[in-house]
């Protein structure tokens, strides 16, 4: 049906996946971090349909369940976005260096 | 009465405890305590040594506590030797009593000064009691309390403060000499009775060396209690304290208990020959040493002490030489001379209010009690024939002689002339010639203080017929009964040592007549002589500064030592492992930098490890 | 009644907090009084103790026992439990040291009434530190003696930290610090003995220990376990005796910890780490105490030096007592050392005599704090002036601690020396050295504020009444065991002849 292998897909999750990692790991700027978080999500959602689609027994489950991860991520996302306005103007930054109260 | 002679000591120590209680008494009525409880002493002394010349003694024990098998006992015990010691012992004391009634008239702790001499007076009297080393340890020790006490009585003067702590101390260093002979002797004898440690040295159970190290180190003890040379330089310190104080202790008793220790012991230091030499060259060199420092010494009290180290060292010098008899003959004279010139000298102290020899003179026609009696004690240490000094200092010599000591013999002679020399040096400086300081208060001493003074005035002159060629040798009959073997009864060797030694004490006497009588000899003739060596004398010999850079300074340099080491070695050693911990810490901190995004580097990092580790070992971490 | 007569000892100290708990806070007065009366009850129970205590008896007496936890250990060859029981109970040497804690608790509480602040906390604390102790003598087994090794320490760290001098925190934490390292290497310990025996209980542990090498081969123990436990033990002791170089941490509690807390400290926490070393050190590994005897005999003489030496400089009274302790705990080691009766009768009659003694100082060195607010030496000079009974005491604290005769400090260096000298002669010639050092360091610190010429002191009044009390009780106990030591010696002989059966002296 399809000659496009399942490690491709994998392959394709695992470079996205770890684009994201490296993006919320370094990158200085809150949202780049969220939106590479957002990449780290969406490389999960293709492992989860490329699962779906070529386990021993395929069904729909895998494509429902990354339904679910959009709707989280979103809201997520808007959480995120709220949690960031808030404290750019409690500190007029969206720095992730400067946000380190834990330690304080 | 023997068996009631357990309650010799407890007198005086009721006297203290009593005297504590009424501290605070104004009343100078409570001196009648202490005179009249050491007056009971006396009395029951006297009979204890009545008793005992007629033969009889006495030794009770009981356990006191036990180590193991072996009990430590407790008791007391009566034979010549110390019978002898306990009539001059409560002698002494109660006629110091008495005269402190007089002198210490006035002053506000007038109480506190007879509890003190009824503490010293008990632990005296215990001391010549005791029949074990360790008891007599532990009362020689209480003795060196009560000397302590006294001699720092007038707290408040700094130099009664550094005079106390340093009798204490220098005695200190004898008595743990004394502690180690004792102990050493006791692993090798098992006990520390007299009895069974003479009778262990008799069956030859200890070796030679070990013989002469314990005698030596019982001999320290000695040293550190008579001031005998090296440790002599507390004494003439020692005349901070009142003057009765000087005349009972550090004249009369507790400095002979280091002469007095040495004759109980007399059977374990005859069993060591080197022993012996040891004991008779320090007393030897120490009676010279100390006489030529009597030479010069401007006050009064100090010509006193420096005269009763010298007198010491001949003690040691007779016990040394053999001559057991001859020692205690002097102990006990000296003992009556001793304390006549020290009450006399606190009696002319009390007059002038000086003690500076050179602010007195032409006291004679003042006091004309105490002056006579100073002159009878003056004669009699000069050993003049006819009073008790003589005859004693002449046995001595004698003994010395007969044991083969020449060249001890000889400084012997010297030291008599020296003697002689500086007692009338004294006499005439004190006594005759014009008043060279305000004399207008001047007046014989009361009663209390003259009446102590005539009976010794009495004794120091009858006290030498004790033991007489002309008359009969009482004492060596009377001591033969003890539990020392008298290797030969009599020492009177070739007949011209009297008239050897009465040649240099009348020389001396001459002599200082001739300087400070007569002014035929200019008084600065020997010191402008001989500056350097009259320089060196006048200092005693440098030897406390001697001391004070040696030991005092190496101690104290010790110490400081051992502070720096403590602060920098020991504290550093803290300080290092808590900068240690405290660098860990910093490092695990520097890891917890509130960074997010570090945490989750490091996690992804562990997990990633973690993962290959799973890979490389094929799923299984063992 | 004897049957719970030892529970109710240590648990006694725990009535006072109880009535405390009731006590409005600011109640000062009344506070102080159950301080003192709370600390009589225990006295009152340990007395009665004493009473039912047979002094010639052998072994154990008043012995308690119940399981208390029980946990199991799957094994291949079937389930084996392990009981942990609650043991009590008091031989010769536990018993003098039970009593000693309680009188000398007593007159601290009666020195406390120079605390400032927050009495109702400090005599809860207080309490819970005298429980400690009573429980750490009287312990059995090695889980509880821990459990009130480390009761001792908690109460022990505030009180430092909170009323203390100047820096008290510093010093807390000092003493935090050291204790906690010392009882961690001894939890260690403990637990290794505990693996390899099964048993905690100490007479267990003795008769384990003393089995042939062939049998405990069987068990997994080498004679280098042994070695190795019994030094462990040794370094763990060491910190709480102390032991130099591990001193520094007590001589900064003694100058920084209130008076009365160190009167406590001094007379009786460190005396823990004598009793340690004889139950366990000798107690459980005699053959290897024995040949570690000419090292601890060493340890011992250079405490005893290195303590008088650096108290003959120090310008604090209270530092000067300080490196005496440290120099009296010498003779504790040296007494040890000895491997005799004597000297080991010598070393427990130490850690009596200078109980009492470092007692009596430190409640002096309390008065000096309260009357001119120093101790500093150069502060005072000529105190007999104004103070006789306080210079009085004071001398006489001084002189039993260099020895005198008649005093109790005399009866236990004698005894540790003449034990010493028996087995180490040339080692014992040099630690005599300390005696002399002893005389001139006391006399130095003694002399220097009593004698002289007087210096003004804000408020000099003599001993009051309350003061006397415990100056009295504890100068006429110095004197009763030097004068009669056959109580003290009696009592403790049947103990320590049977730790001496094991060292095979």
């Amino acid at each position: 049906m399809s000659s496009v292998p399942l490690a491709a897909y994998l392959m394709l999750a695992l470079i996205l996946f770890c684009i994201g990692l490296f993006g919320a790991l370094t990158k200085r700027n809150a949202v780049i971090v969220l939106i590479s978080i957002e990449l780290m999500l969406n490389a999960v959602n293709i492992n989860l349909v490329a699962f779906a689609k070529y386990s021993i027994n395929p069904g729909l489950t895998g494509q429902i369940f990354s339904l679910f991860t959009i709707t989280v991520a979103a809201a997520e996302a808007a959480v995120g976005l709220a949690i960031l306005i808030a404290l750019y103007r409690n500190r007029q930054t969206v720095n992730v260096d400067e946000m380190d109260t834990m330690k304080r | 009465m023997l068996q009631n002679s357990w309650l010799i000591p407890l007198f005086p120590l009721l006297s203290f405890v009593l005297l504590l209680f009424f501290r605070k008494s104004k009343s100078e009525g409570t001196a009648w305590i202490g005179v009249s409880l050491t007056g009971l002493s006396l009395i029951l002394s006297i009979g204890v040594w009545i008793a005992v010349w007629q033969g009889e003694g006495i030794k009770v024990e009981g356990t006191w506590f036990e180590i193991g098998e072996r009990a430590i006992t407790m008791g007391y015990e009566v034979n010549p030797l110390n019978a002898l010691m306990l009539v001059i012992v409560s002698l002494v004391s109660f006629l110091v009593h008495l005269y402190s009634k007089g002198y210490m008239h006035g002053d506000e702790r007038f109480p506190v000064f007879f509890a003190y001499l009824g503490l010293f007076s008990f632990a005296m009297l215990g001391l010549v009691l005791s029949p074990n080393l360790l008891q007599l340890y532990m009362f020689w020790e209480l003795v060196g309390l009560g000397s302590f006490l006294l001699i720092g009585f007038y707290y408040f003067k700094p130099e009664a403060k550094a005079a106390a702590k340093k009798a204490f101390v220098m005695t200190r260093i004898g008595d743990v000499g004394l502690f180690i002979g004792m102990v050493l002797l006791f692993w090798q004898v098992g006990s520390f009775e007299y009895d069974e440690i003479f009778a262990s040295v008799r069956n030859g159970d200890i070796s030679s060396g070990m013989l002469t190290l314990t005698a030596l180190c019982i001999f320290v003890g000695a040293i550190g209690k008579s001031g005998q040379l090296p440790l002599h330089t507390w004494l003439p310190d020692a005349m901070e304290g009142p003057t009765p104080v000087s005349a009972l202790i550090h004249a009369a008793t507790m400095v002979a208990a280091g002469v007095y220790l040495v004759a109980a012991m007399y059977p374990l230091f005859q069993a060591s020959e080197t022993a012996l030499t040891v004991v008779a060259v320090v007393g030897g060199v120490t009676a010279i040493f100390a006489a030529s420092i009597g030479l010069m010494q401007k006050d009064i009290k100090r010509v006193l002490a420096y005269s009763t180290v010298s007198q010491l060292g001949y003690m040691m010098l007779a016990l040394g030489a053999s001559g057991y008899v001859a020692g205690i003959f002097h102990l006990t004279t000296h003992a009556f001379f001793k304390a006549l010139l020290f009450l006399a000298a606190g009696s002319v102290i009390h007059a002038v209010h000086t003690q500076n020899i050179e602010e007195m003179g032409g006291l004679w026609k003042k006091l004309r009690l105490t002056a006579p009696l100073f002159l009878i004690g003056a004669l009699a240490i000069s050993g003049v024939p006819l009073l008790s000094g003589f005859f004693s200092k002449d046995e001595i010599l004698a003994s010395t002689y007969a044991d083969g000591r020449y060249g001890l013999f000889w400084l012997a002679v010297v030291a008599a002339f020296m003697t002689a020399f500086y007692m009338f040096r004294l006499f005439f400086l004190v006594f005759t010639g014009k008043p060279r300081g305000d004399q207008s208060g001047v007046h014989e001493s009361p009663s209390v203080m003259t009446l102590p003074m005539i009976v010794l005035g009495v004794l120091a002159i009858v006290a030498g017929y004790l033991n007489t060629a002309w008359f009969g040798t009482f004492l060596t009959d009377y001591l033969a009964g003890g539990p020392v073997e008298l290797a030969y009864g009599d020492h009177h060797g070739p007949s011209w040592i009297p008239i050897v030694a009465t040649a240099a004490s009348l020389l001396g006497i001459g002599l200082a007549y001739l300087i400070y009588q007569k002014g035929a000899l200019s008084r600065d003739w020997i010191t402008r002589s001989l500056p350097g060596l009259s320089n060196v004398i006048y200092n005693k010999w440098y030897v406390d500064e001697g001391y004070y850079a040696t030991f005092v300074k190496g101690t104290k340099g010790l110490s400081k030592l051992g502070v720096l080491f403590d602060k920098y070695v020991v504290d550093g050693m803290v300080a290092a492992v808590v900068s240690g911990v405290q660098g860990l810490s910093k490092l695990g901190s520097r890891l917890q930098n509130g960074q997010v995004q570090s945490y989750g580097t490091f996690a992804i990092f562990g997990i990633v490890i973690l993962l290959l580790i799973v890979a490389l070992t094929g799923g299984y971490f063992t | 009644m004897n049957t719970w007569l030892l529970s109710i000892l240590i648990l006694s100290p725990l009535l006072g907090i109880l009535v405390l708990i009731f006590t409005p806070s600011q109640d000062e007065k009344s506070i102080k009084w159950i301080g003192i009366l709370g600390t009589l009850f225990p006295l009152g129970t340990a007395l009665v103790t004493l009473s039912a205590f047979n002094a010639s008896g052998e072994g154990l007496q008043l012995a308690e026992k119940f399981q208390w936890v029980s946990y199991e250990v799957f094994q291949s060859n079937g389930d084996v439990s392990y009981p942990i029981f609650y043991e009590v109970g008091v031989n010769g040497l536990s018993m003098v040291l039970i009593l000693l804690t309680t009188v000398v608790s007593v007159l601290a509480a009666i020195a406390s009434f120079s605390i400032k602040k927050d009495w109702k906390s400090y005599f809860i604390l207080f309490f819970l530190l005298e429980m400690g102790m009573i429980g750490v003598f009287a312990a059995q087994n090695l889980f509880l003696f821990f459990i009130f090794f480390e009761i001792t320490l908690i109460p022990m760290f505030f009180l430092i930290g909170r009323w203390g001098y100047l820096e008290k925190e510093k010093a807390a934490y000092s003493f935090l610090i050291y204790n906690g390292v010392g009882s961690a290497i001894l939890l260690i310990a403990f637990v290794a003995m505990f693996m390899k025996t099964g048993t905690m209980n100490f007479e267990q542990l003795a008769y384990t220990f003393s089995l042939p090498q062939s049998e405990l081969n069987e068990m997994n123990i080498t004679r280098n376990f042994k070695m190795g436990m019994l030094i462990a033990l040794l370094v763990a002791f060491a910190v709480k005796l102390p032991v130099a170089p591990l001193h520094s941490w007590m001589v900064r509690v003694h100058v920084q910890a209130p008076p009365p807390i160190v009167m406590l400290h001094s007379g009786i926490l460190l005396k823990i780490g004598a009793y340690g070393l004889i139950v366990f050190g000798a107690g459980l590994f005699p053959d290897q105490f024995n040949s570690l005897a000419f090292i601890i005999g060493w340890f011992g003489v250079i405490n005893l030096l290195y303590g008088a030496f650096l108290a003959l400089t120090q310008r604090d009274l209270k530092r000067v007592l300080a490196y005496s302790s440290v120099s009296h705990m010498g003779i504790v080691l040296i007494g040890l050392a000895a491997l005799n009766e004597a000297g080991m009768t010598g070393a427990v009659f130490q850690v009596v005599s200078h109980g009492l003694i470092s007692a009596l100082l430190f409640f002096l060195v309390g008065v000096l704090y309260d009357r001119a607010g120093s101790s500093q030496l150069k502060d005072f000079g000529g105190v007999a002036k104004r103070m006789p009974i306080f210079a009085g005491v004071l001398l006489a604290g001084g002189l039993a601690s260099l020895g005198l005769p008649g005093m109790s400090g005399f009866i236990s260096e004698f005894m540790a020396f003449l034990g010493l000298f028996e087995t180490m002669p040339v080692l014992a010639a040099v630690g005599a050295l300390g005696l002399i050092l002893t005389a001139i360091y006391v006399l130095r610190a003694v002399l220097a504020i009593t004698f002289g010429a007087e210096k003004e002191l804000s408020n000099a009044h003599d001993l009051s009444s309350t003061e006397r009390i415990p100056a009295f009780i504890l100068l006429a106990a110095i004197l009763f065991i030097g004068i009669y030591p056959a109580w003290l010696s009696d009592m403790l002989r049947p103990t320590l002849d049977s730790i001496l059966l094991g060292l095979g002296g």
